[in-house]
């Protein structure tokens, strides 16, 4: 023998939840976390372009006259509570209560739908008023930024009814079990993204 | 006969005037014979089960990997008829064989598709074909996502290539800046065409980056920890964690673009706040990370290449790593220098062409260390060696040169004349495409499992690289004397005549090298020397312990690792592999089943993009409910390995003559 | 049907990257996660008294919510996240890390370069 051959393992490693005990699943959500890398860049990206257009408002209201922050706060109240849900979700899941994670997963969803709901009627009733991303670049980049969160929620949404059926249909295996929690990984980043949002462009509208 | 109204529309939309000139036409009789060719084989031949069962539907690397370098090579000859296009009209003065839209419609497709779709495909060529060998594993991590990438790429590339004979070819250069990308400076679908073309190649560009990164952290062989890594594979991985970082702003920037063009936002319009320059700033963020995602791969191939042919240990192995590592950081903070002109201030401007200084200290040190290699070794000059050869004289002037361009008060006379231009294609050429060129030819036996003739071969160097300096030399001179980039053509009398005439000559001399370099390929796939060894070239590292071609699992066993270069130190300790394995060692391997998946994805995308570009929204939804339709069944598609059976893998090994009888 | 075959994979020790050391979760009742959740209500909404109460200038203010911010990010990170979690080294410590840096520097950079502090724009 001239390379020595490695002692190659089988099944699940002990001690690991399952989503990290089978080494294909596990290298999945390694590669989740890259792909979260990139979204994080994308929306630096967003908020930089934010920071720069801020002030050029041209002809059209600026922050302190556009926004409405009674619908922010409820928006801000819903996400960082599904987030605490999707979180119960995982650790129900890990444990092995299916019916309990259905739950909290439904529960995160219509947080999320509640979320979502709120927005659209906040942009619309903002269309409304004639702020349109036409009038501005400050408005282009708040529409851009914001919206760019927004359809990352609602992909979510989709994405978590899709993953309820396949639970539903083969229980909580490897598979379904890094799925869930690459999902969970997904809802906690956007409510990470929700927070700067809320602090950088509406908290950061109110101070000028 | 008056045609109905709906065919006249589509007519007028589909083929306006500027696609109906004698050199489109002449791309439209190409087309239909390549077409007619392909229908030939396909169809009349009966081919295309196996064309759809072994190439279109696979999962398999190795597979990826010939089908991005035959994507690179197409995508080369391409924009390298726009070049010579390109200096045959500047040939001489006052010259009017194109008019001004279609030169700058060439310039900008020769910009976009060397860079996008030939230097980067040509990359994941070689890291498909070559990393997970080197690292001891059966695939990438992700091979499906591998496969969606190429997928994206060609369907891209297929976008931006369509536009020059359907709808107008973009003409806003390859930084497409606004406000001249804008509705309404180009009111065409051109624009349109570089924007969704290059978000979609974008997306799987990011994907491959991703799959990279993750396969070299996660599917090492055992013992090969970061320190004993490959360097080809080190510089993937600074490669791919670029790609990660860079390519958001990227698509952020272009997106923005196309939402202003589309639906008449105001982010780099001239009214309404817009600003332009903001354009600027995000596209360099990910312009100048790009230059290094290009060019590390190459460093990578030099450090192997460097060390085979020298029969010799890599000199400072830690150091190298620590250069690559510092110009992956450093790429991140230099992006102003591409636009030191626009007036950010002293502060800006001297801030960014330090840092630019700062980057040829971490290349400095592996150009010595390269040399450092040679010296005292045994040196053999393939193809491949002459290549690296050629590569660190051109490679240093091009580099001196960018100091000289990074100094702000000098850029200020050199920006945007033929001194930039004759310095990034010194870099890109000299750098890139000779490093690329010099892995095609190291790493071919593994992929094909035969040689490329080495007497043709060095035909095909000499005249690329005294093409490449005939080409480049004078026109740093023309920009000494004031020649602009981008300028259709030039009035008699500057003293640009000549300079120009000698120039051109060089292209025509880089041509010819390309021809050559086909000839060459194709003649070596048919009376190349076989490797039957699967060590063509006295290797060192891992990937050439197995068979050339590798088998569909690569490693029957993967192997621990002991040393850094560890085929060498095995080859040292006169050990063989003939015969080494037994019957009892060899077990079941799952490996990824193949998957129309990727292939549906991508030209669902195409449609998506095609519905943007001409903006027939029905079309674009239609592609857009395409993609979501292929991304749940891939969800809900639970069986994506198959098992290789313990007596197919004995079956393989002992034809290899590998396993003991 | 045989179980996937895998190669044992490097510890964080061996690769001399210690910090890479993976920890995971307990399965006990989720205290940390209703601690968190008060957590994040916490910050979010203190930052937003901050504001409406114009308790102190405009630049220390912001300063004070994006700190906020930054925590709230860490928290939901640490206990919801759960970033140390992996089979072997825990990699995405360091392109995460990366990526926040990076973010924060081209926010902050492009602010400063499309200021136009030559006068000359």
């Amino acid at each position: 023998m001239s390379l020595p051959l490695a002692q190659e393992e089988t099944g699940l490693e002990p001690g690991l939840p399952l989503e990290l005990a089978d080494e294909r699943e596990s290298i999945k959500v390694t590669g989740f976390w890259m792909f979260l890398v990139t979204d994080v860049l994308i929306f630096a990206s967003l908020f930089a372009s934010y920071a720069v257009y801020r002030s050029r408002v041209a002809q059209a209201p600026g922050p302190a006259q556009v926004f409405h922050y009674g619908p922010v706060l409820l928006e801000t109240l819903l996400l960082l509570t599904s987030s605490f849900t999707v979180g119960i979700a995982i650790w129900a899941m890990r444990t092995g209560r299916v019916r309990m994670l259905f739950f909290w997963l439904a529960a995160t969803l219509v947080l999320g739908a509640g979320f979502v709901t709120s927005e659209i009627h906040d942009f619309t009733s903002m269309v409304g008023q004639g702020l349109t991303w036409h009038q501005s670049a400050f408005l282009s980049a708040f529409y851009v930024l914001v919206g760019t969160h927004g359809a990352h929620v609602t992909f979510g949404i989709f994405w978590a009814v899709t993953l309820l059926f396949q639970v539903a249909r083969r229980g909580i295996t490897p598979i379904t079990a890094r799925k869930l929690y690459t999902f969970s990984l997904y809802w906690h980043f956007l409510d990470i993204v929700w927070v700067f949002i809320f602090t950088f462009v509406y908290l950061g509208g109110k101070i000028g | 006969m008056a045609l109905p109204g709906w065919m006249l529309y589509l007519i007028h939309t589909l083929f306006p005037a500027d696609t109906r000139r004698p050199t489109e036409l002449g791309a439209d009789v190409l087309i239909i014979a390549t077409g007619a060719i392909l229908f030939y084989i396909l169809i009349i031949k009966g081919r295309w089960r196996h064309v759809w069962t072994e190439w279109i539907t696979t999962v398999d690397h190795k597979k990826i990997a010939v089908l991005y370098l035959i994507g690179a090579i197409a995508m080369l000859f391409r924009a390298g008829v726009d070049a010579l296009m390109l200096r045959t009209q500047l040939a001489l003065p006052h010259q009017h064989l194109l008019s001004a839209l279609e030169y700058d419609q060439l310039f900008t497709t020769h910009g976009t598709i060397m860079i996008f779709f030939m230097a980067m495909p040509f990359i994941f060529a070689l890291f498909n074909a070559v990393i997970p060998l080197q690292i001891g594993s059966r695939d990438v991590a992700f091979p499906r996502l591998n496969a969606m990438s190429f997928w994206l790429f060609a369907f891209g590339a297929l976008l931006l290539n369509m536009s020059f004979v359907v709808g107008g070819s973009p003409s806003a250069g390859w930084t497409a800046y606004p406000p001249l990308s804008e509705n309404v400076f180009l009111p065409g679908v051109g624009q349109n065409y570089y924007l969704m073309s290059l978000l979609i190649a974008g997306i799987g560009t990011t994907m491959t980056g991703i799959n990279f990164v993750v396969t070299i952290l996660r599917m090492r062989a055992p013992g090969m920890t970061l320190m004993k890594l490959p360097l080809f594979a080190w510089s993937a991985l600074m490669t791919s964690a670029l790609i990660i970082f860079a390519f958001p702003p990227l698509t952020v920037a272009l997106s923005m673009t196309l939402i202003d063009r589309l639906f008449q936002s105001s982010f780099f319009t001239l009214g309404h706040g817009g600003m332009p320059m903001m354009y600027v700033n995000l596209f360099w963020l990910f312009g100048h990370p790009e230059v290094y995602i290009v060019v590390l791969p190459a460093f990578g191939i030099f450090s192997e290449v460097v060390a085979t042919f020298s029969s010799k240990r890599l000199f400072g192995y830690e150091v190298m790593v620590a250069s690559l590592v510092s110009i992956m950081f450093l790429a991140y903070g230099t992006w102003v220098h591409h636009f030191f002109t626009m007036g950010a201030g002293p502060a800006v401007n001297a801030f960014f062409g330090l840092s630019t200084m700062l980057i040829a200290i971490p290349t400095g040190v592996k150009i010595f260390n390269w040399i450092f290699t040679m010296w005292g070794g045994r040196i053999r000059m393939t193809v491949a060696m002459l290549y690296q050869m050629a590569f660190i004289p051109t490679f240093v002037i091009g580099g001196a040169t960018g100091i000289i361009l990074a100094t702000v008060p000098v850029d200020y006379q050199f920006h945007n004349t033929y001194f930039l231009v004759a310095h990034f294609h010194n870099v890109l050429i000299g750098g890139t495409l000779f490093g690329l060129l010099s892995g095609m030819y190291y790493w071919w036996p593994k992929m094909f499992g035969m040689k490329l003739d080495e007497h043709q071969g060095k035909w095909a160097f000499w005249l690329f690289f005294l093409g490449f300096w005939v080409t480049f030399f004078p026109q740093y001179l023309l920009g000494l004397e004031g020649m602009q980039r981008r300028m259709n053509t030039y009035p008699f009398g500057l003293g640009w005549h000549l300079l120009n005439v000698i120039s051109t000559i060089g292209a025509f001399g880089m041509g010819a090298a390309f021809i050559v370099l086909v000839y060459n390929v194709v003649w070596s796939l048919r009376y190349g020397e076989r490797d039957l060894t699967g060590d063509a070239w006295d290797g060192r590292t891992l990937e050439w312990a197995i068979s050339s071609p590798a088998p569909e699992y690569n490693f029957a066993r993967i192997p621990v690792i002991t040393d850094r270069d560890p085929w060498w130190a095995m080859k040292e300790s006169g050990a063989t592999l003939a015969n080494s394995l037994s019957p009892a060692d060899i077990h079941a391997i799952e490996m990824p089943k193949n998957t129309p998946v990727p292939f549906l994805l991508g030209a669902s995308f195409f449609l998506f993009g095609f519905g943007m570009v001409f903006s027939w929204w029905y079309v674009a939804v239609l592609g857009l409910l395409c993609v979501i339709a292929t991304l749940i069944y891939s969800g809900f598609n639970y069986e994506e390995h198959a098992l290789l059976t313990a007596d197919v893998i004995r079956g393989t090994e002992a034809s290899l003559g590998r396993l003991q009888a | 049907m045989a179980e996937p075959r895998t190669a044992p994979e490097q510890s964080a020790r061996e690769e001399g990257l210690e910090f890479l050391e993976p920890r995971v979760h307990g399965e006990g009742f989720p205290m940390a996660q209703v601690f968190g959740y008060g957590g994040s209500l916490l910050l979010t909404f203190g930052s937003f008294f901050l504001v409406t109460r114009h308790l102190m200038p405009p630049v220390i203010l912001l300063a004070v919510i994006l700190t906020l911010a930054i925590g709230q990010a860490a928290l939901q990170l640490g206990v919801f996240m759960h970033i140390r979690e992996s089979r072997g080294p825990a990699w995405q410590l360091m392109p995460l890390g990366l990526a926040f840096f990076i973010a924060l520097g081209m926010i902050g950079m492009s602010i400063w370069i499309m200021m136009f502090k030559a006068g000359v724009s």
